[in-house]
């Protein structure tokens, strides 16, 4: 009883970080997935059969083809799929024994725009999330700040300090080149333990944040540090894409790999893997569960518990796979029961508990009303502009309606740049 | 839609919740409303127990009817509306004018909208309102020493629960503490405020008819503090329980307007902020 009660009391997320020893998994397959591209229409590059090598072009997009984005394995084109409108649905490949890494040149960077070309010939630009919008930047904007992540705060979350220190020079080599981007300053947020050599520069600066959820999100340090002004762009960036972009100044390779978690509540022994971007959740997450668990089946999503998706594949963006119990299933209202909330919709109460889910002052509550009806007017003058879907997440957990405040921001920021 | 779904499957968050459900509040609320109704119908007996039936009974029908008619599931909220109303209304009452004002508070303010926490006003609020006016004459009770003392318990649990908001509290009592203290002839800080007491934490904190901001909560509090003040009809030294209704009741009525401003002003603030 006292554990009920002060989980309800005290909702707070303590689930440490998970380190120690990396798996490699190579899934068996692979695939770009059009829920982490919104409004994208591909056009593609391959057709259903051909051989790909990593790095290769798959498709562009079709209002700035500058865009591209590329294959995150060797192997072959399994599917293509679209969804309605012609956006991207998913694009999958599977993998083929002894296909090889292809060497390409090593890019050369003399000017500020031979970077913007490298990063959206070769794959790397849909890694940049844009504020306002939650999109991926133009081809030819100009932020007024570049936020790098390295900050890990979700439950279960792998430490980034195992990561970075694997990939030390990568990382300050892509710090770096992110400072030929924007005339501002790049905020490079770093755990406590990691000290950056290149602090030296005059527009890098490096912020340590530290404490519980929702701390370590990139929307909380945007929101402190530089928020999104009126006609202004902020852009975020984690650390592991900005290690593949160090890799790929570099070596002239594009380098697909992703060090992940693979932990939950329903998870026998958390562990980190490495994996290839976009790889089935399937192979990372085989025969895992907790012995003497419950025979309750569990699922395995990717992203944390608090925002991540029910999905085959791992989001392009997400750093875990977490298990939880098997997905609700969504009920039909048919019978009545009288005894139990069979309900679809619950009503917003306002608890004072909500409040303290954003770290900032924001007016939570009319904010989740405006989301609710699709309000964008009141949503925007609250200041939805600076927040994506990960920033609601927690409101999500502990809000009495059981709405999907991210699915809802989503929503509202879709009309607000259709509108712009 | 009010989350991603595929193939009957929910496929976005929440996949975890640390809050309350609808069904806990509930509960939550009726314990901490127990101990003031057990006092109430101990010192009034057999009168206070029919208060109690009509009531329930009036409340369950109607929530039972409307989920019969919605397809939806009994919320019992209800409930709570009944236990408010057998503490503070008064013995005397025609059974029939009960049921009436019950009917017309919790139809119109609450199942109309679909339910508590859908609509704008507190259902007992209204209930009792609609009684006072209906049926000239009609006083209310709640106001007596040991009302209030037994509403403290339950007070603590809904502040720990984050059920009524501390802000609300404080701004309301300062507000009815300075206007007392600047009548001293006609109040007396301790008996207005324990007259007050189970009206203020019952009927104006309710979550879900004050304001949800925190700048907002205050302004609520103080509004509704001065408003029952002012209401009161200046009989005796504490203040008649009428008068936090009528200030619960239109505090609410004002609490979407008060909101509406603090959201203003926080444009304000951060396009300053921000340049």
């Amino acid at each position: 009883v006292y554990s009920t009660l002060r989980r309800y009391l005290r909702p707070r997320l303590s689930a440490p970080l998970v380190g120690g020893e990396l798996t490699v998994v190579q899934p068996k397959f692979s695939a770009l997935s059009g829920v982490d591209f919104p409004n994208i229409r591909p056009v593609f590059a391959v057709k259903l059969g051909d051989p790909v090598r990593v790095g290769q072009l798959l498709f562009t997009d079709r209002k700035h083809p500058e865009i591209a984005w590329v294959a995150p394995m060797a192997g072959v084109i399994e599917s293509i799929e679209y969804g309605s409108g012609r956006i991207l649905s998913s694009i999958v490949i599977r993998a083929i024994e002894g296909a090889e890494n292809p060497l390409t040149d090593v890019p050369r960077i003399e000017k500020d725009d031979d970077l913007r070309k490298v990063l959206q010939a070769r794959g790397m630009w849909p890694a940049f999330l844009n504020r306002p919008y939650g999109r991926i930047p133009l081809p030819d904007a100009t932020p007024e700040a570049i936020f790098v992540i390295a900050t890990e705060t979700e439950p279960y979350a792998p430490d980034p300090d195992v990561v970075l220190r694997d990939r030390r020079v990568e990382f300050e080599k892509g710090i770096r080149a992110l400072a030929l981007l924007t005339n501002g300053i790049v905020h490079v947020c770093l755990p406590e333990k990691y000290a950056l050599e290149a602090s030296d520069h005059p527009r890098i600066r490096i912020n340590r944040l530290s404490g519980p959820h929702p701390a370590g999100l990139a929307g909380t340090h945007i929101r402190r540090l530089h928020p999104v002004n009126s006609g202004g762009s902020v852009w975020s960036i984690g650390y592991q894409d900005l290690i593949a972009i160090g890799h790929l100044l570099m070596t002239g390779q594009y380098l697909p790999d992703r060090v992940i978690s693979f932990a939950g509540p329903r998870t026998a022994s958390a562990r980190l893997v490495r994996t290839v971007v976009g790889a089935r959740i399937r192979d990372i997450a085989s025969d895992e569960r907790k012995p003497n668990a419950s025979e309750v089946p569990f699922t395995a999503i990717s992203g944390s518990i608090l925002s991540g998706r029910i999905s085959d594949w791992l989001g392009y963006r997400h750093r875990q796979v977490s298990t939880i119990n098997n997905a609700p299933r969504l009920q039909k209202r048919r019978k009545l029961k009288y005894f139990h909330g069979q309900n679809s919709t619950f009503p917003l109460v306002p608890t004072t508990g909500l409040e303290r889910a954003m770290p900032f002052f924001l007016p939570v509550v009319p904010l989740m009303r405006a989301l609710s009806v699709g309000d964008a007017e009141t949503a925007e003058r609250l200041g939805c502009l600076d927040l994506v879907e990960e920033d609601m997440a927690l409101l999500s957990s502990m809000c009495t309606s059981g709405a999907d405040y991210g699915y809802l921001l989503r929503c509202v920021l879709d009309d607000l740049a259709d509108a712009a | 839609m009010r989350f991603s779904q595929l193939n009957g499957y929910r496929t976005g968050p929440p996949f975890i919740s640390f809050g309350l459900t609808s069904l806990q509040i509930t509960l939550i609320q009726i314990v901490a409303l127990a101990p003031p109704v057990i006092v109430t119908i101990a010192s009034s007996g057999t009168t206070a127990l029919q208060i109690a039936a009509v009531a329930v009974v009036v409340t369950l029908f109607w929530e039972l009817l409307f989920a019969i008619l919605r397809r939806k599931s009994l919320t019992w909220h209800g409930l709570t509306t009944a236990m408010i109303m057998i503490v503070m209304v008064p013995t005397v009452v025609p059974l029939w004018q009960l049921a009436m004002a019950v009917s017309l508070g919790v139809v119109l303010t609450e199942l109309i909208f679909g339910g508590r926490g859908f609509g704008f006003l507190n259902a007992a609020v209204t209930s009792l309102a609609f009684l006072v006016f209906s049926f000239p004459g009609s006083a209310l009770s709640g106001a007596a020493i040991p009302i209030a003392m037994s509403s403290l318990p339950g007070a603590l649990l809904l502040l720990l629960f984050g059920l009524i908001s501390l802000r609300v509290v404080l701004a309301a009592v300062t507000a009815i503490a300075v206007f007392s203290i600047a009548n001293p002839e006609a109040f007396d800080p301790i008996i207005t405020l324990s007259a007050a007491a189970f009206g203020l934490i019952f009927l104006v904190c309710d979550p879900i008819s004050s304001a949800s901001t925190n700048p907002g909560r205050i302004a609520y509090g103080l509004f509704v503090g001065l408003l029952t003040a002012f209401f009161d009809s200046h009989t005796g030294p504490a203040i008649s329980p009428v008068a936090v209704v009528f200030a619960a009741l239109l505090g609410s009525i004002f609490a979407p307007l008060i909101d509406h401003v603090v959201v203003l002003f926080h444009a304000v603030w951060r396009r300053r902020r921000n340049g």
